[in-house]
C-alpha cells in the first residue's frame, strides 16, 4: 500500500545504511502487521509470533547491508521471518502446544455472528496447525498473504511445482477437516 | 543492437533511484544513464541486476573510460542471459533464482564448459547449487577434466555432503595433486573418501579477535 | 489422501475462471476462500516497534564482556574468606580479567565468515583491498603492516558468499592477490582475485 510522500523501501534502506537507525521504524510500521499475521498462522500463538517477528526484524536490521535488492525488501523480510518461524517450530517439542492456542474466547456480549466467527477461526487455525510446517507455510503464503508462486519461490527457495503441490495438499487436508465438522 | 536503439525501443524512464544513486559520482556521468538502462533491461528480463551495478562500479574505481565500462556491463548482461538460458534448457522452471543465474554466469566466466554446467544443473535439481558449481570451477581452473570434476562433486552431493562442504571435496582433490598424484588418481582417491573429506580449520581465536567489519575502524 | 478435482486447484490458482467449475464443485473453492478470509484477519498484537528499536540500540554484550564489566565496576560486597583462599581468589580473578579484558572481537552472525587478506608490498606506504564486498570503494578497508616487515594483512567479517577483489597499493597501483586460489578476468584487461567466504558457525 503506497502512501504519497512516504519513502520507498530502497530509500529507507539507503538511509539506514547511511547511519540513520531510526529510519528502520518505517520498515517496522510498514510490514509488522503482515509479518505478525503470517507468523501467528504459522506458529498458532500470538506471543510466539511476536517473538519470531521481533527477532526477524532485529536480524534484518543487523544484516541490512546484505539485502542486495532493496526494492524487494518485503520478500527479503518474509524470508527472514519464515526462517525464524521454522527455528521456533524446531525448538518446540512434539505435543508442546502454546498456551494461547486455545480458541479465543468470544465476549458473550458479542452478537451470535461474532461468536460463530470466532469458533470458525479456531477450527480453521487448528486445521492449519495440523498440517506439516511446509504445507502450512505454503498455504499461508498463498492464501493468507496473497503471494504469487513466483514470490513464494523467492521467499522459500523452493521450486514452483513443489510449492504448488504443497498448496494443493494443504487445501485438500483443510477441506477434509472442514467437511468433517459440518 | 546499438544502445541508442535499445533506449528508444524501451522508452524507459530513468527509474530505480537506488541504482542511480549508487552510480552517481562513482562512474563517469555520461555512462550513468546507459548503465541504468541496461540494469532496467536486466530487471525486465527477470535477470539479476547487482552483477551489472558491480561491474560498473568496478570500472569507475579502476578509472576506465565510459565506453569500456558500458561494454563491460553489456558483456555481463550477455553472460547473465546465457546463464539464464542454460538453466532453463537444463530444466529449471522460470522464474530462475537470481543466485543461480549469477553462479552459472560466474562458472562460465571461469571457463567451465556449458555442457558440464548443464549436466550439473540436471543432476542436482534443487537450488542452491553455488557451492557445487564453485567446487567444480576450482578443479577445472587447476586443470582437472570438467566431466570428472562434475562426477566427483555430484557423487559427493549424493553421498550427503551439502553446500560449502563441497568446497572441501575440491580442496581435497587439489591436495592429492600437491602430494604427487595425477589428477585422475586424485579424483579416485577422494571419491573413495566420501563423505569423510577433511573440513577447513576453524579460525583461530586471535583471528576472530582481529576481525572487523568493513564499515568499522580497524582495532588499534 | 483426499484428492479433489484438479479444476478446483486451477480456479484457486487463477488458471481457470470460476465459472469453469460445475456448481457442485464451487463449494470447495468457497470454503477455501472463506477459511483464508478468516485467517487473513489482522492479529490484535501490540506494535513491535518500540521492542525492536530498543534491541537495535542495545547490542547484547557477550558473557565475557558482562563479567569483565562487572569485575571492573566497584561492588560493595563483603565476604569472609580464609587468608589462603583470598590469595587464590585474587589470582583467579586477575587471570580471568587479563584473559577476557582483551577485546574478544565481533559477534559473528550465523551467515557471516572471515576473510583474511595478505600481501607482500615491502615499499608500500598504504595498501587497501577493494572489491564487490565494498562496492569497489577504495580506501574503506586498509591492510596493516604493524611490524614493518613488508607483509600487509587485514581480517574482515563478511556475509558468506563469493567476492572479487584487488589490492590497491599507495592509492594508485591495482594488483591482484597472488596468494588467492582463484582468479577471473575483469573485462578491463586485468584479473580479479576471488575469495569464497564460508560461514564460521555451521
Amino acid at each position: 500500500m503506497d502512501v504519497i510522500g512516504a519513502p520507498s523501501d530502497a530509500e529507507i534502506v539507503a538511509r539506514v545504511l547511511g547511519g540513520d537507525a531510526e529510519a528502520f521504524g518505517f520498515v517496522i510500521r510498514r510490514y509488522e502487521a503482515g509479518l505478525l499475521r503470517f507468523a501467528t498462522r504459522m506458529l498458532g500463538s500470538r506471543d510466539a509470533a511476536a517473538d519470531a517477528v521481533a527477532e526477524g526484524l532485529v536480524r534484518a536490521y543487523r544484516h541490512l547491508a546484505s539485502c542486495r535488492e532493496p526494492d524487494r525488501l518485503r520478500t527479503w523480510l518474509y524470508r527472514i521471518v519464515t526462517n525464524r518461524c521454522k527455528s521456533h517450530l524446531a525448538r518446540r517439542s512434539v505435543g508442546d502446544v502454546p498456551l494461547d492456542e486455545a480458541p479465543p474466547v468470544a465476549d458473550p456480549a458479542d452478537g451470535e455472528a461474532e461468536l460463530e466467527r470466532a469458533e470458525q477461526l479456531a477450527l480453521v487455525q487448528r486445521a492449519l496447525t495440523g498440517l506439516s510446517p511446509d504445507k502450512r507455510e505454503a498455504f499461508v503464503l498463498k492464501h493468507v498473504e496473497g503471494l504469487s508462486y513466483e514470490e513464494m519461490a523467492a521467499i522459500t527457495g523452493e521450486r514452483i511445482p513443489t510449492l504448488k503441490m504443497r498448496v494443493h495438499r494443504a487445501r485438500e487436508a483443510l477441506l477434509k477437516v472442514l467437511e468433517d465438522h459440518t | 543492437m546499438r544502445l541508442w536503439a535499445v533506449l528508444a525501443l524501451l522508452g524507459m524512464p530513468l527509474t530505480a533511484q537506488s541504482v542511480q544513486s549508487r552510480l552517481e559520482g562513482r562512474i563517469p556521468s555520461d555512462a550513468v544513464p546507459v548503465v541504468d538502462s541496461l540494469v532496467q533491461v536486466a530487471l525486465h528480463e527477470g535477470l539479476p541486476s547487482e552483477p551489472l551495478v558491480q561491474k560498473a562500479l568496478e570500472g569507475g574505481a579502476k578509472q576506465v573510460p565510459s565506453p569500456r565500462i558500458v561494454a563491460a556491463v553489456q558483456a555481463s548482461l550477455g553472460q547473465l542471459r546465457d546463464a539464464h538460458e542454460l538453466l532453463v534448457r537444463a530444466g529449471d522452471q522460470p522464474p530462475i533464482r537470481a543466485g543461480e543465474v549469477t553462479t552459472v554466469a560466474w562458472a562460465l566466466r571461469r571457463k567451465v564448459p556449458p555442457s558440464t554446467v548443464a549436466h550439473v544443473v540436471t543432476e542436482l535439481p534443487h537450488p542452491p547449487r553455488a557451492a557445487a558449481i564453485h567446487a567444480i570451477a576450482d578443479l577445472v581452473a587447476h586443470g582437472f577434466d570438467p566431466d570428472s570434476s562434475a562426477g566427483l562433486i555430484i557423487a559427493a552431493v549424493h553421498g550427503g555432503l551439502q553446500r560449502d562442504r563441497l568446497l572441501d571435496v575440491s580442496t581435497a582433490a587439489l591436495h592429492e595433486v600437491q602430494r604427487g598424484r595425477t589428477r585422475d588418481e586424485a579424483i579416485a582417491v577422494v571419491r573413495q573418501q566420501l563423505p569423510n573429506v577433511p573440513g577447513p580449520p576453524k579460525p583461530e581465536r586471535g583471528t576472530i579477535t582481529r576481525a572487523h567489519r568493513p564499515d568499522t575502524p580497524s582495532p588499534p | 489422501m483426499n484428492t479433489i478435482d484438479a479444476r478446483i486447484h486451477q480456479v484457486l490458482d487463477g488458471e481457470l475462471p470460476a465459472d469453469a467449475l460445475p456448481a457442485e464443485q464451487r463449494d470447495a473453492t468457497d470454503a477455501i476462500r472463506a477459511a483464508a478470509d478468516l485467517l487473513a484477519a489482522p492479529v490484535p498484537v501490540r506494535s513491535l516497534e518500540s521492542r525492536v528499536m530498543a534491541e537495535i540500540h542495545r547490542p547484547a554484550p557477550s558473557f565475557a564482556r558482562r563479567v569483565t564489566a562487572w569485575l571492573a565496576t566497584p561492588h560493595a560486597i563483603t565476604f569472609r574468606v580464609r587468608p589462603v583462599w583470598s590469595l587464590a581468589f585474587a589470582a583467579a580473578a586477575a587471570v580471568f580479567t587479563l584473559f577476557y579484558a582483551r577485546d574478544v572481537g565481533p559477534q559473528l552472525g550465523e551467515h557471516e565468515g572471515i576473510a583474511q587478506f595478505v600481501g607482500r608490498f615491502p615499499d608500500a606506504r598504504s595498501v587497501h583491498v577493494v572489491g564487490t564486498f565494498n562496492d569497489w570503494r577504495p580506501g574503506t578497508i586498509a591492510l596493516q603492516d604493524l611490524d614493518h616487515d613488508g607483509v600487509w594483512t587485514a581480517t574482515v567479517v563478511l556475509p558468506a558468499g563469493t567476492y572479487e577483489y584487488m589490492f590497491v597499493v599507495d592509492g594508485e597501483r591495482w594488483v591482484p592477490d597472488h596468494l588467492a586460489d582463484r582468479l577471473v578476468a575483469d573485462d578491463f584487461g586485468r584479473e580479479n582475485s576471488v575469495v569464497i567466504v564460508r560461514p564460521v558457525h555451521r
